[in-house]
């Protein structure tokens, strides 16, 4: 092979995916719909939504596991190809090693298909297992491991031998807190080798806590997507109001919507602008305000709007 | 032509300086992956227990068979028999020397007696077979429980020579006057010297160890293919290297070891024979053998291939009965049609691939195939193998991402890419 001609194929070490118009059809049923969103290099995108909303269907679309009804996925602005691919790490959603198989053997395997050389492979895989803390477990065969060590049995064959890209399903399921911290560090590992990973999770509140972007997915399409900022000034400002007697009166309030009122505390959202000035100098009539601030939504409560 | 390195350089790349998935991605390595997939088929193989056991009880069954032969070959049988008067001590005499044409390993002696109760007392300790005497009718042969055949071969023989000496003296002619014109000569137009049982036992032993070996090692690989399946590792495979790829592997790596154990199995089986009365037939056998084992090596693709293309229709273990079927059907047909056919459809049989794969050494071994026969056969198989790979390839890529239940195998044959 001429090196000049390797030279024109080989891509960079890491760029962006782009998903564009991805659609999919079972039968009658449009799991994924038209889904078009970016996963740059060197960021952690989160990927969220209901069961049921697209999001396997979407990263086995990308992973070119199951083919796309419509759309296409780029990877480095062109056409992602199954060789671009074969350096990326994959989770699926359903997990299955060898199970009368020694974890480092079948580790070693997956690496070698992936086109590491042997050595390269075994010395990643057991650098992986002392991090995940399982290499006094590296002889035993898989079917011999508890549920959450065979997960990061499976996080090893996703993260070894650094992969360019990083597509993962449910990655944290089945961890205890300890394991989802070490593979929170493992991730930023990568993005800050400049990699782009994507990784759907139920736990909103870990994908708040590790995420510099998220898209959400509801019934096969994206309805959000952006940094968690973006989303919340996207979001109806709630305000928080604590009077010195009942608020009970604020469901009255034109341009007002009482989310919650309890006692002499309600939550507020500003539904016509300039509602709130009304609100207030009817607060101060009645009696003493102790607290009127702005509350900053909360991950959950934006995915319930947004899914809503 | 410089080979300037425009690798991105440690630094960008990351922290870690250690050999990177994006450094060794390329079709070069890509294009090993079949080998690294048939190394760990072969690997596993080798490595259960199960397998190496049964092996090692087939090995033994025949190494078996032959020590036994052999010591059956060397034993010698002698009969005594226990006999009044000189009457019938002659009579034992003759029976000796015809006991010896049939079978050189038996002989026949006469001991001594005085009456029945001394005749019962020997027969009862062991030291006589039977008692032989006079009575009424003619000559009686007694003994504790059946007689022997060999030994009531050779006195019928003996006591019918004597008789019939005596009847044709009376007649005043000779035994050998009698008995002109009474010997059948036996020939065939081949002008060949027949040995059906031989060829019909080495026939079915082909049957056999294909039938065995096709059904254990098929049930493996579609075995093998349905727990990637099952437990989706297919997956990551799938990310990881071409199907195509991952089919060519299990192919060869379960040949490979099929073709081992079937050509271990056929050396130890020559070398038993080499002990046995049969060894004057082992060059004739040996190149059947070498054929078979020809035979067994293209027809296995084909069906390791079918089976693969089974595991991946089949979408759990439990499935797997059914998907396999056809292929269980095609093999007992071999298998009966092995013993079960003759002339005509026989040679059609060992033209037909799969069937052939016992049918056509069996014919080399009778001495009726011509020598371009044998090869018209195999160019045959191989033709309907690589077509089977070709098809089967193509079906099980597109079964084996099909996650929601079993595949028919009319629906993977008709269904689009």
């Amino acid at each position: 092979m001429s090196a000049s001609g390797e030279r024109l194929t080989r891509p960079r070490a890491t760029a962006d995916i782009e998903l564009r118009h991805l659609s999919r059809t079972f039968g009658e049923i449009r799991a994924v719909d038209d889904v078009s969103f970016d996963v740059p290099a060197g960021l952690l995108t989160g990927f969220v939504g209901g069961n049921g909303a697209g999001k396997t269907t979407t990263m086995r679309m990308l992973m070119g596991v199951l083919s796309a009804t419509a759309g296409e996925v780029l990877w480095d602005g062109r056409p992602i190809t199954q060789l671009d691919r074969r350096s990326f790490g994959y989770m699926p959603e359903e997990r299955g090693l060898y199970p009368k198989q020694a974890v480092l053997d079948q580790l070693v395997y997956l690496g070698r298909l992936r086109g590491l050389s042997a050595a390269a492979a075994r010395a990643s895989v057991t650098s992986h297992l002392e991090r995940l803390g399982l290499a006094d477990r590296a002889k035993d065969h898989v079917e011999k491991l508890s549920l959450g060590n065979q997960q990061r049995v499976q996080i090893v064959a996703a993260l070894m031998g650094h992969p360019r890209a990083l597509v993962l399903d449910e990655p944290f399921s089945g961890l205890d807190p300890a394991a989802v911290d070490n593979m929170a560090d493992l991730l930023r590992e990568h993005t800050a080798r400049g990699v782009p990973v994507l990784f759907s999770s139920h736990q909103l509140d870990l994908v708040e806590r590790l995420c510099e972007r998220l898209v959400v997915l509801a019934r096969g399409r994206v309805v959000a997507s952006g940094t968690p900022e973006d989303l919340r000034s996207h979001s109806v400002a709630r305000h928080r109001l604590v009077l010195s007697g009942d608020a009970g009166w604020v469901r009255g309030v034109p341009g007002i919507h009482a989310v919650d009122v309890e006692g002499s505390t309600a939550l507020l959202e500003v539904v016509e602008h300039g509602a709130e000035r009304r609100l207030l100098e009817e607060a101060l009539r009645r009696g003493e305000v102790h607290e009127f601030s702005p509350q900053r939504p909360s991950l959950a409560q934006i995915y319930r709007e947004v899914t809503a | 032509m410089t080979t300037t390195d425009q690798r991105p350089t440690d630094r960008e790349r990351g922290p870690v300086a250690e050999t990177a998935l994006a450094d060794t991605t390329d079709t070069a390595a890509g294009g090993r992956a079949w080998a690294v997939v048939a190394a760990r088929e072969i690997v596993v193989r080798l490595t259960n227990r199960a397998f190496l056991v049964s092996t090692l009880i087939t090995l033994v069954f025949i190494a078996g068979f032959g020590a036994f032969s052999v010591w059956e070959g060397s034993r010698t049988t002698t009969y005594t028999v226990a006999v009044a008067g000189s009457d019938g001590r002659a009579l034992v005499e003759r029976a000796a020397v015809s006991a010896r044409q049939d079978d050189d390993k038996v002989s026949v002696v006469a001991t001594s007696v005085s009456g029945e109760p001394a005749a019962r007392t020997l027969v009862d300790e062991g030291s006589a077979d039977a008692w032989l005497h006079e009575t009424g009718t003619g000559w009686t042969l007694t003994s504790a429980d059946d007689a022997d055949l060999a030994l009531r071969t050779a006195v019928e023989s003996a006591l019918r020579s004597t008789a019939l000496e005596r009847n044709a003296a009376a007649a005043g002619t000779t035994v050998q006057a009698l008995e002109q014109g009474t010997t059948l000569t036996t020939t065939r137009f081949d002008g060949q010297v027949g040995n059906s049982g031989f060829v019909k036992g080495a026939t079915f032993a082909f049957a056999l160890l294909f039938f065995m070996a096709a059904m254990m090692f098929g049930q493996q690989i579609s075995a093998s293919v349905v727990e990637e399946k099952q437990s989706r590792l297919v997956e990551i495979l799938a990310t990881a290297i071409p199907l195509r790829q991952l089919l060519a592997g299990k192919i060869l790596g379960n040949s490979v070891i099929a073709l081992g154990q079937v050509v271990l199995f056929a050396a130890v089986g020559l070398v038993a024979v080499s002990f046995t009365d049969l060894s004057t037939l082992l060059p004739s056998l040996s190149t059947a053998v070498v054929w078979f084992v020809l035979f067994f090596a293209v027809g296995f693709f084909a069906l390791a291939c079918l089976y693969a293309v089974a595991g991946a229709l089949a979408s759990r273990t439990e499935d797997l009965q059914s998907t396999t079927a056809p292929m269980t059907t095609i093999l007992m047909a071999v298998y009966v049609a092995s013993f079960g056919l003759s002339g005509k459809a026989l040679e059609v049989a060992s033209f037909v691939p799969i069937a052939s794969v016992v049918s056509m050494p069996g014919r080399l071994l009778a001495g009726d195939a011509a020598w371009w026969e044998p090869v018209v056969a195999l160019l045959l198989m191989a033709g309907f193998s690589a077509v089977t790979v070709v098809v089967g390839e193509r079906i099980y890529r597109r079964s084996l991402m099909q996650s929601g239940g079993r595949v028919s195998w009319k629906q993977a044959l008709t269904a689009q890419d």
